[in-house]
């Protein structure tokens, strides 16, 4: 009998094959008194186990990748100081003679003792400090245990021909890992831009994340199929659901081979029009993705990622680094880079920003606004955009704009920046082009008083339907309202194109819609002529546009915008998606 | 003995790498070392000790350094808190 579990698939693909389990389990600890003439043995253990701990790290600081985006070397350093620090070395050992007691329980009350030092702590970052010190100590404690050790286990077995499941992966669990070969991934925890997600997509390869309490079920070295498009384990799987899915593997591969051949060929409509289909990236390593499905230009390149995880915001080097690294690898073509946009969804980890936290932050100070607040946050970011325009070819995107008053602002700041830069001999293009995202109802409404203002526009259709709908997306309760085909969404972005063509400026979308196989007939029929997508939906939505016949397309576009009923709109796009003369 | 006061000018203070470089380069000297922050006092070549004085930018710290390379130590570790730890900013 076979057993599904259920998570959240965030790389799309099956995989069929056998389980390594990574488990970061809680080593348990106990106290034992010991017999005066057996403590000299007991602190030789402690010795033996705190010297392969050291070995363990210096393994793991070898076998390090040289470019890494995360601070892991770093990291690693520090634990290694840790661990010969006396607090670590020399005080447990007198713990065991004082209290005659086992190396755990010795090495246990110790930790304890340096924790509750590092609680007392104000400043965020180093209370968090703590957390590096029981890494530390759960190292030692396992090697005393017997446990394999789960990062140090990652980085010397060969995961080739297997599927990894993990309680979690964490960034430093994704570098070790030998990544050659490996199947699919799955994990108990984590989302859908969690580091396991990111690898995955990067990887070509399948995985599930959000599979809560699925390893009891789960043997080591067990036959299982990973369905990541659906997000579906299935363990035990019988004879009939692996025929199954091994004609869905080979269905996939098939139609991924098929892909694959438009890979090189430009993406232009039966009709002879030349669409410009970009990619949206999230993170530098990214770029692999991307090449992986023939991609170019970059028409968002989301900046949150520097953000993320850590007390003080980026400084203009680690913003720097991060635009450089995606302009090399873009090899002249041209990337949109939009500044960061956090506050909503995305909430920094900054302590600042969590006092009073907002009830409705969608609405609230996010985005430019926050920007615009905050020049501590926002002016390293500026500077390192700037400077990034030298090396390549950038273009700089403001999210959220609702008043053209923030232009204004944003351009002054840029202004300032501009004389700063030439007084200390720093190149940047000063014809960056300087565009928005049409997400907020007021600037499609509004597209001829903002036009003048700006270089480009890319309409995102998240927050674009979430703002003229007035529904919170991410409320279960209302999510059924959350409708892209409503005649209001459309006659927005209808507006937002009509307005950008007539003031002879670039138009282009990067909001989910664009990566939505239903909806890229219409949107080139509402005449919409440049797309950026996931890497993932890529090489679907060029197949569709260069078998589609714009002449066709207009007509019925225009007769869904003149729809009022949400069942008459749905089989006109019916229409519009399966006619194959157009 | 000697003594002197510092303060503390790279942009996110004692963190994690700037603790490591300290700690690495006091432990290079056979001198005695402390660190001390108002009335907490640590051992400058325990990553932990200098990591709990939760010293960011700003902070001011006092070395007290003694032994027979003492004089050296204290070029030295001056050279790399005035530095900033040899970071960017």
């Amino acid at each position: 009998m076979s057993l599904t579990l259920h998570g959240i698939g965030v790389s799309r693909g099956i995989a069929i094959g056998k389980v390594h389990i990574v488990k970061h389990e809680p080593v348990e600890i106990s106290e034992y008194c010991l017999p005066k003439q057996h403590l000299d043995e007991e602190i030789l253990r402690f010795e033996k186990a705190h010297n392969l701990a050291r070995e363990q790290l210096q393994e793991i600081q070898e076998r390090l990748p040289k470019e890494s985006t995360v601070d892991i070397a770093g990291f690693i350093d520090a634990h290694l100081l840790m661990l010969d620090d006396s607090l670590l070395s020399k005080i447990p050992r007198d713990l065991i003679y004082k209290h005659q007691c086992n190396a755990e329980w010795a090495l246990q009350m110790q930790c304890e003792s340096i924790v509750e030092r590092f609680e007392k702590i104000d400043d965020p970052y180093f209370k968090a400090r703590q957390d590096d010190v029981k890494q530390v100590v759960t190292r030692i404690q396992r090697i005393l245990r017997g446990y394999p050790d789960p990062s140090f286990d990652l980085a010397v077995t060969d995961l080739a021909q297997s599927i990894v499941l993990a309680d979690d992966l964490s960034p430093a669990d994704t570098i070790l890992m030998r990544h050659h070969g490996i199947l699919a991934f799955a994990t108990e925890y984590g989302g859908t831009t969690s580091h396991t997600a990111i690898l995955a997509r990067s990887l070509g390869i399948p995985a599930i994340v959000g599979l809560h309490r699925a390893s009891p079920y789960i043997q080591p070295d067990e036959l299982i199929i990973v369905d990541g498009t659906r997000g579906v384990i299935l363990a035990e799987p019988d004879e009939c659901n692996l025929h199954y899915y091994k004609i869905r593997q080979y269905n996939d591969k098939c139609s991924r081979a098929a892909l694959n051949k438009i890979k090189k060929s430009p993406t232009i409509t039966r009709d002879g029009i030349p669409i410009t289909l970009d990619i949206n990236i999230e993170f530098p390593e990214d770029m692999v993705a991307v090449q992986r499905v023939g991609g170019e230009g970059i028409g968002l390149y989301r900046t949150e990622f520097l953000f993320m995880n850590r007390v003080a915001p980026p400084n203009e080097e680690e913003h720097f680094e991060a635009y450089r690294k995606v302009i090399q690898a873009l090899k002249g073509h041209t990337v949109t880079i939009r500044t960061v946009d956090l506050g909503s969804d995305k909430q920094v980890t900054d302590s600042r920003y969590h006092d009073g936290v907002a009830t409705n932050p969608a609405l609230g100070l996010r985005a430019v606004r926050l920007c615009l607040k905050d020049h501590k946050l926002f002016k390293p970011q500026l500077r390192a955009i700037l400077r990034a325009s030298a090396i390549g070819k950038v273009r700089m995107m403001i999210p959220m704009v609702c008043d053209l008053q923030e232009i204004t602002q944003i351009k002054h700041m840029i202004q300032e920046m501009r004389t700063e830069l030439r007084h200390k001999s720093l190149e940047f293009d000063p014809a960056m082009p300087i565009g928005i995202m049409v997400e907020v109802p007021a600037m499609a409404i509004c597209i001829d008083f903002l036009m003048p203002e700006i270089d480009f526009l890319s309409i995102g259709t998240n927050d674009l339907i979430q703002y003229t709908l007035a529904i919170d997306r991410n409320d279960e309760a209302v999510s059924y309202l959350y409708n892209p085909l409503h005649p209001a969404v459309l006659r927005l972005i209808k507006m937002s194109i009509d307005g950008a063509n007539k003031a002879g400026k670039p138009i282009s979308m990067c909001g989910e819609m664009a990566s939505d196989s239903r909806y890229i007939r219409l949107l080139l029929g509402l005449g919409l002529r440049s797309f950026s997508v996931n890497p993932e939906s890529y090489l679907e939505i060029k197949k569709i546009i260069i078998n589609s016949n714009l002449r066709g397309l207009t007509h019925i576009a225009n007769q869904i915008l003149q729809t009022a009923s949400q069942d008459n709109i749905n089989s006109l796009l019916d229409t519009i998606n399966v006619r194959i003369d157009i | 003995m000697l003594t002197q006061t510092l303060l503390i000018i790279n942009k996110l203070g004692l963190h994690a790498r700037a603790a490591s470089k300290l700690v690495k380069l006091a432990s290079s000297f056979e001198s005695h070392i402390q660190v001390k922050r108002k009335h907490q006092e640590v051992n400058a070549k325990s990553i932990m000790g200098v990591m709990l004085l939760a010293a960011s930018k700003g902070t001011e710290i006092e070395l007290i350094i003694e032994g027979v390379d003492e004089i050296n130590a204290m070029e030295g570790l001056c050279d790399l808190i005035q530095n900033g730890f040899g970071e960017s900013e």
